[in-house]
């Protein structure tokens, strides 16, 4: 993914779970991917927005236009049925994935 | 406040929502850093920072969201019309009747115009198959200044003198039939050829599949004789032996090589059975044959860019020299240049295309029909569309709808079409004389598709739209309220349709009426000659093994020995050219004493023996018939016709006055009978003079039996098989032509185009039927209320029966007022097609009126009787 340091396929995950509460624009996307992770994953935050049109392409998205907090229009983000249980399938993956890891990273000689 | 998803159908929409969206991010962003204490410009820096190259990411969010947006439209599309092809087929399904007829309508519709526009495509619109094939012209020597209508070969000093002074021909060959008997390598046989000038396949532009072809030298008389194979009886006669350049067959016994065999798609520029060879002149194309004698065609291929008037006028002009240095031969003889495709196909052009004509017809109908009956659908569907849109649905949309219905019902129909059209094809192949398609082949090609699938759209659209416009016209909720509030402009627009429908019956029925009557009036005609009981067998005495007429007339007398004598054939006589031949030889006819002028009128030769004519049944009107007396060294004799008389003798007797054949110093002979005028080239062409002379006397080496069989014509067959066997067992046996076959074969067309003109204007008579039919019925319908009100009130059934058959009969009149105008016009329009019969034929204009009426009446009737037998009670209680 260009302009972006995540794992591949993370940013996707992370756009999915922020959606998993209710629909959100893009900003209070990233703004939640930025507190949530520490600044730790953010660089580009641009990048934000191919990940999220692309998943609205996959149809794992729906846009919606309403109203900010300070009455501007602005795109909504939802999860479809099929965003939300690609974010299950997803989470699961990589709960496993990092059990592994750490499973193998804390191994001490035997 | 939500929307549901837009469709943003313009690329500067996408780009806005991607702009705005980005926009809103950065705002927001810097207000997040000048929250935390930045001046708004370092914080609007921070947030671009932040953001990345917003350049790039702009553009590849653009990209992806056009790219969102097309295919999301695409399935809202198909989405809609996978929903309006289900619903248009609930509805179709619903109603089977109207879904059937409207098929059937449409298919034959769209069949038929299919098929006889592949015959019209393949023969008449499509260029014929030379390069350049509109630089080619038929030459012709005009003798109209001398009375003589159709167009005349060209004399060989002619030909050389055109050819050889022109300036706007890029070539001019000449050609002359041929038919020798090819031996040697199986059985003889009669085969069909041309004698072609050394420039005939180059000035078509032809070349051979291999070898070569002829060329200039090979008209040297000096050189090796060759000849040229047509692809057919390369197969057909030497297995498609590839190794045959350069062998020798034997052609009326002398041997001929062969330099190359032609590419099987070529076709010979002519209407007769196309050649199997083909061999050069080989003589100075002015030798023996002078300015007299009419021997050779003619093809041109005038130079690029020059047009046939141009063309005439530079041969005219050579003519006129030509007719200045050689008076006595030559005076008004002019030039007649006839392009070749119209040479080769105008005697089809035009009932091909008043046939195109009459079948479009019917398809008008019949779409006029299929529009009426939807009007009337779309009544009575008017609610069912009023509340769709009273859920929300678009005008837009529910248009869709209907037109996707009509669609299908078009669609369903153009490919039923299609597949009858191909069949039809086929059998109307048989529309067009052999003649002409054997250079011209019947065929379904790519523009005939492209024509049936325009049809299917123009008709889908012209009994589609209509209605489907005027379903969603006015106020929609309103007819919720009041499905009747418009049915009275329906009814009225249903009525004009239904007398359109009429109108158009008329014009065909009145065509097919004048069609049938010249083919009853052709049928009538009395020809002068027997037309039934006979069968002709032509065969010729190769000029190679029969030079001196001594032997032919020897074998001739020896042939027609063996055949009396054989008890299958109870009668047989000769002649040199039957009736309904389509070639003709002609001969001057010059009383003695009298000048050959240029006014002698051609008259056509006959060579016959004794008992021909009175065989044939032609009635003898003055003098006598021929005897066996009549032989060489006897003085010689001649019967001509009554035309002839009349135009040699006018109002004279001609018996016993002495003529001479041809040129004046030629022995001179006595007419000794006038024979009833004949109709020699059948009933449909003018009546020729004739001159019969006695076979003993004018021997010939082409001899046509004409046998009268003791039982049947299969035990003929074999009789002249044996006979010529005996004779000389090289002569290939001829086929057996019954006369019934020649006079069936020269009416056959006429006939044809008044079966299907009939076909047609029976169809449309049916479609105009069924438009009235429902026309009627649909108003009973509508005026149930006002009709029950009439019956209570005590009207009588009778009256109300009358009320409503005179509504049709009023349609009646005024469709065939409308319709007889146009077919006054139609009737000018086809008059070279009518035989015997006027284009303002009294029969037929009285004969129209009533077919229509009755037609009417009954179409009416079942309405009429369903008004009859209301029950006032339930028809006052509706609603």
């Amino acid at each position: 993914m260009p302009g972006s340091d995540l794992f591949t396929g993370s940013l996707d995950i992370l756009i999915l779970k922020a959606l998993s509460w209710g629909p959100l624009h893009g900003y209070a996307i990233g703004r939640w991917i930025r507190q949530t992770t520490s600044e730790v994953l953010a660089v580009q935050e641009g990048a934000l927005y191919p990940a999220l049109h692309r998943l609205e392409r996959k149809g794992l998205l729906e846009e919606e236009w309403g109203l900010t907090e300070t009455n501007r229009e602005a795109k909504f983000y939802r999860l479809t049925p099929a965003g939300r249980k690609q974010l299950k399938q997803e989470a699961a993956r990589w709960r496993e994935y990092s059990r592994v890891m750490t499973i193998a990273l804390d191994a001490v000689r035997a | 406040m939500k929307r549901t998803f837009r469709l943003p159908n313009r690329a500067h929409r996408v780009s806005r929502d991607v702009n705005r969206e980005l926009e809103l991010h950065l705002d927001l962003r810097a207000r997040e850093f000048e929250a935390q204490g930045m001046t708004p410009e370092a914080a609007r820096r921070a947030a671009l920072e932040a953001f990345g190259d917003r350049e790039a990411i702009e553009d590849e969010v653009r990209s992806i969201r056009e790219s969102t947006v097309r295919e999301r439209q695409y399935h809202d599309w198909l989405d809609e019309l996978r929903q309006d092809v289900i619903v248009g087929l609930r509805g179709l399904t619903r109603s089977p009747g109207f879904t059937i007829v409207a098929l059937l309508t449409l298919a034959i519709g769209i069949g038929a115009n299919t098929a006889i526009f592949s015959v019209l495509r393949s023969v008449v619109l499509r260029p014929l198959p030379y390069t350049n094939p509109d630089q080619l012209v038929q030459v012709w020597s005009d003798y109209r200044a001398r009375g003589r209508e159709t167009p005349e070969w060209l004399t060989p000093p002619d030909f050389a003198d055109w050819r050889d002074q022109n300036r706007t021909f890029v070539g001019m060959a000449a050609y002359q039939g041929w038919g020798p008997d090819l031996t040697g390598d199986g059985e003889p046989e009669t085969v069909g050829g041309l004698i072609v000038s050394g420039n005939f396949f180059d000035v078509l532009r032809a070349k051979p599949a291999f070898g070569r072809a002829l060329t200039m030298q090979d008209d040297d008389p000096g050189t090796e004789p060759v000849v040229v194979l047509s692809d057919a009886l390369w197969r057909r006669r030497f297995g498609a032996d590839s190794s045959i350049l350069g062998r020798r067959i034997t052609l009326n016994g002398t041997p001929w090589t062969v330099i190359g065999v032609l590419e099987p798609g070529f076709r010979a520029p002519i209407q007769a059975a196309a050649p199997d060879l083909y061999r050069a002149m080989r003589r100075p194309a002015d030798s023996r044959c002078g300015r007299g004698c009419v021997v050779l065609r003619v093809i041109g291929r005038m130079r690029p860019g020059v047009s046939v008037a141009a063309a005439q006028a530079d041969l005219a002009r050579i003519a006129e020299r030509v007719a200045r240095e050689y008076p006595s031969t030559n005076a008004d003889v002019g030039v007649w240049l006839i392009p070749l495709h119209e040479q080769l196909t105008g005697s089809v052009r035009r009932p091909l295309l008043a046939l195109t004509g009459a079948v479009a017809i019917v398809l008008l109908i019949g779409c006029v029909n299929l529009a009426n009956l939807l009007l009337v659908r779309g009544a009575a569907r008017e609610r069912e569309i009023a509340v769709r849109a009273a859920l929300g649905a678009r005008r837009a949309r529910i248009v869709r709808q209907l037109v996707t219905e009509n669609g299908l019902l078009a669609l369903t129909g153009g490919a039923l079409g299609l597949a009858l059209g191909v069949a039809g094809s086929r059998v109307l192949g048989v529309l067009v004389p052999e003649s002409v398609r054997r250079v011209q082949e019947i065929r379904f090609d790519a523009t005939v598709m492209s024509f049936t699938a325009a049809m299917t759209i123009i008709a889908g659209l012209a009994f589609g739209l209509l209605p489907a416009m005027r379903a969603v016209r006015g106020n929609l909720i309103g007819s919720l309220r009041d499905a009747r509030a418009s049915t009275s402009s329906h009814t009225t627009l249903g009525k004009g349709l239904v007398i359109l429908q009429l109108s158009l019956a008329v014009v065909l029925l009145f065509g097919a009426g004048l069609l049938l009557r010249s083919f009853l009036a052709m049928q009538r005609v009395d020809l002068g000659y027997r037309t039934e009981g006979v069968a002709f067998a032509s065969i010729a005495f190769p000029q190679a093994r029969y030079r001196e007429p001594t032997r032919f007339s020897a074998a001739t007398d020896d042939l027609l020995a063996r055949l009396r004598a054989n008890p299958a054939v109870r009668a047989v006589e000769l002649t040199d050219l039957p009736p309904l031949t389509p070639n003709d030889q002609d001969v001057s006819v010059v009383p003695l004493g009298r000048p050959v002028s240029d006014r002698t009128p051609a008259v056509w030769y006959r060579s016959v023996t004794p008992g021909y004519l009175s065989l044939m049944r032609m009635r003898l009107v003055a003098g006598r018939q021929f005897t066996t007396a009549e032989t060489q060294g006897a003085p010689q004799v001649g019967i001509i016709n009554e035309e002839a008389a009349r135009q040699l003798w006018p109002g004279e007797n001609a018996v016993g006055r002495a003529v001479s054949l041809g040129a004046p110093n030629e022995p001179p002979l006595t007419i000794v009978g006038v024979v009833a005028s004949g109709l020699h080239d059948g009933p449909n062409q003018p009546t020729k003079p004739e001159f019969f002379a006695p076979q003993a006397q004018f021997p010939t080496r082409f001899i046509t039996m004409v046998l009268e069989p003791s039982r049947d014509l299969a035990a003929v067959g074999a009789a002249v098989r044996q006979a010529l066997r005996e004779v000389d067992p090289l002569i290939p046996a001829p086929a057996l032509e019954p006369i019934e076959q020649r006079v069936g074969d020269a009416v056959a067309l006429p006939r044809l185009y008044a079966i299907l003109v009939g076909l047609f204007a029976t169809a449309a008579l049916s479609l105009a039927a069924l438009g009235v039919y429902g026309v009627m019925a649909y108003t009973v319908a509508q005026r149930r209320r006002e009709i029950g009100v009439r019956v209570a009130l005590g009207a009588d059934p009778a009256g109300i029966r009358r009320l409503v058959l005179g509504r049709g009969a009023r349609l009646a009149a005024a469709g065939l007022v409308v319709g007889l105008a146009g077919a006054l016009a139609l009737g000018r329009l086809i008059q070279a097609l009518l035989f015997g019969v006027s284009p303002f034929d009294a029969a037929t204009l009285l004969a129209v009126p009533v077919v229509l009426g009755g037609m009417t009446i009954l179409a009416s009737w079942v309405p009429a009787r369903r008004a009859m037998r209301l029950d006032p009670v339930s028809a006052l209680r509706e609603d």
